[in-house]
């Protein structure tokens, strides 16, 4: 029938925050690691 | 040759912007203007971002079961750096799947976790990668580290139907499994901006970190400068 | 090829079963410890019993497998060269074949344990051997392949578990499946879903690993 969930948005919010973060962190990780990279091979 | 190695590459900065905007407005229609579902009310939009998640987590194991396979053929360096890339984005999307299938069930089944067998696969994966990214670590030898970690992933990726049936095997016995509810055909519009919001992050993802993976190496093959001797 | 292979792993084994004895009673004593664990509830001792026999047979072989290459990495330097045989393939099943029937020996050695510890007496004894048989052939075989690889390799204790307890997810829950219905009962006939399921498991891995194997030992 309709049973709504009551007090779903505060998941929601949790979720798309976690998505958010573990993407941001996850290519901020990426990022550095090649500009690491470049630098070292410029440095060569 | 080796000068776009020197400045940051172009082409994955423009997927990834692409991705970030897709991302951004599925997330948004998803959160604010599609209505809530009937059955699961407020709760369901963390499918918006969840299924986008499942698809592409999936793509980028069997990308990386591809690069494995086509690595052990052909013997190219182009895609045992690939195939790291990969796997350690399919992993980080793995882990997000968990993390975003747990905050689901919590409301939903009351618990956190409720052992649905396609998270509970995805669980077993994650695992499985990890530790075929351990051994990548554990290894020092490039050639031997390549041939084993494309073993691996070969192995790991034949199991994985294996682990979704038995596990959805042994689930069904125990409870009576209802999956989430597909998606009516009129929310479809933020779930398909997602998807290739996060299709987009991804592929950006794996040709950044495959260029680390391939600059690592060519670091690697190159014999060391004897002491004393200029490069 | 395969024979001359299959003799010598034996040889091997039979010349090294104080370390079954050892591994026997690490067995033995995790199968203990899981009761510990637990507590003495006659009942739900029970219920777990095939849980805690087939966790307690994963742990040892984790020794069991780490130990098959011993001979082989003694032989040579640290440089990490394996020992060629001219065929890879023969040294792996010989390899494959003799941790299968040494793990089988040890399943077939913890059942009294487990009957006594948890009360999970069962008078289908060829059925539970058959079904320690195709589980452990189970965990033979990607554990074979596996123990070449980390033998060669700095912190192999943690690596070779690593790699192989995710995936043999679906033979642990098809043996422990079908041992829990020898113990408790089959109403409703599952039985042999779960032998099929195993006996699949065992029939991919088993060809699957031995053609790899070369990939893996070759220079």
């Amino acid at each position: 029938m309709s049973g709504m969930i009551p007090g779903g948005w505060g998941f929601v919010v949790a979720a798309y925050s976690v998505t958010a973060v573990v993407l941001i962190v996850y290519g901020a990780s990426v990022i550095a690691r090649l500009r690491s990279e470049i630098t070292r091979r410029n440095h060569d | 040759m080796h000068d776009d190695n020197h400045r940051f590459p172009r082409l994955p900065w423009i997927i990834l912007g692409l991705g970030i905007i897709f991302l951004a407005i599925g997330s948004y229609i998803g959160l604010f203007v599609a209505p809530p579902e009937a059955l699961m009310g407020q709760v369901q939009r963390i499918m918006y971002v969840h299924v986008p998640t499942a698809w592409n987590a999936l793509l980028a194991l069997t990308f990386a079961f591809v690069c494995a396979v086509i690595f052990l053929f052909k013997s190219d360096w182009k895609w045992d750096a690939r195939m790291e890339a990969a796997i350690e984005v399919g992993v980080v999307l793995g882990f997000l799947l968990c993390c975003q299938g747990s905050i689901w069930a919590k409301p939903t089944w009351g618990v956190w976790w409720d052992w649905d067998p396609r998270l509970t696969t995805t669980a077993v994966l994650v695992f499985a990668f990890l530790g075929i990214l351990a051994l990548r670590k554990f290894v020092e030898d490039p050639g031997r580290r390549a041939i084993w970690s494309a073993v691996a992933t070969i192995i790991a990726s034949v199991d994985v139907p294996i682990v979704y049936y038995s596990v959805r095997w042994w689930n069904s016995l125990h409870q009576l499994q209802s999956s989430p509810s597909t998606v009516s055909r009129q929310f479809w519009l933020p779930l398909r901006m997602n998807a290739f919001g996060i299709l987009f992050l991804m592929t950006a993802f794996i040709m950044l970190r495959a260029r680390v993976a391939s600059m690592r190496l060519a670091q690697e093959l190159v014999p060391p400068p004897a002491v004393g001797e200029r490069v | 090829m395969l024979t001359a292979a299959l003799r010598k792993e034996l040889l091997l084994q039979w010349r090294s079963r104080a370390q079954f004895m050892a591994v026997f009673v690490f067995g033995a004593a995790a199968l203990l410890l899981f009761s510990f664990a637990v507590g003495p509830v006659a009942e739900m001792l029970r219920q777990f019993s095939a849980g805690f026999l087939w966790l307690g047979l994963l742990l040892s072989s984790t020794l069991t497998l780490a130990e098959s290459f011993h001979a082989e990495m003694e032989n040579r330097a640290m440089e990490g060269l394996l020992l060629l045989p001219a065929n890879p393939r023969a040294l792996y099943y010989g390899k494959a074949i003799a941790n299968w029937l040494q793990l089988t020996l040890l399943g077939i050695a913890l059942i009294p344990v487990m009957v006594v510890l948890y009360d999970a007496g069962t008078t289908r004894i060829p059925m539970l051997i058959l079904v320690i048989a195709l589980g452990t052939a189970g965990l033979s075989a990607p554990g074979t392949l596996y123990a070449a690889m980390t033998a060669q390799v700095r912190s192999k204790q943690t690596l070779l578990p690593l790699l192989l307890f995710p995936l043999i997810v679906p033979a642990l829950l098809a043996s422990v499946k079908a041992t829990s219905l020898i113990i408790l009962g089959d109403p409703m006939n599952q039985m042999r879903s779960w032998i099929v399921l195993l006996a699949s498991f065992d029939a991919i891995y088993w060809s699957l690993c031995g053609l790899l194997f070369g990939n893996v030992v070759e220079e």
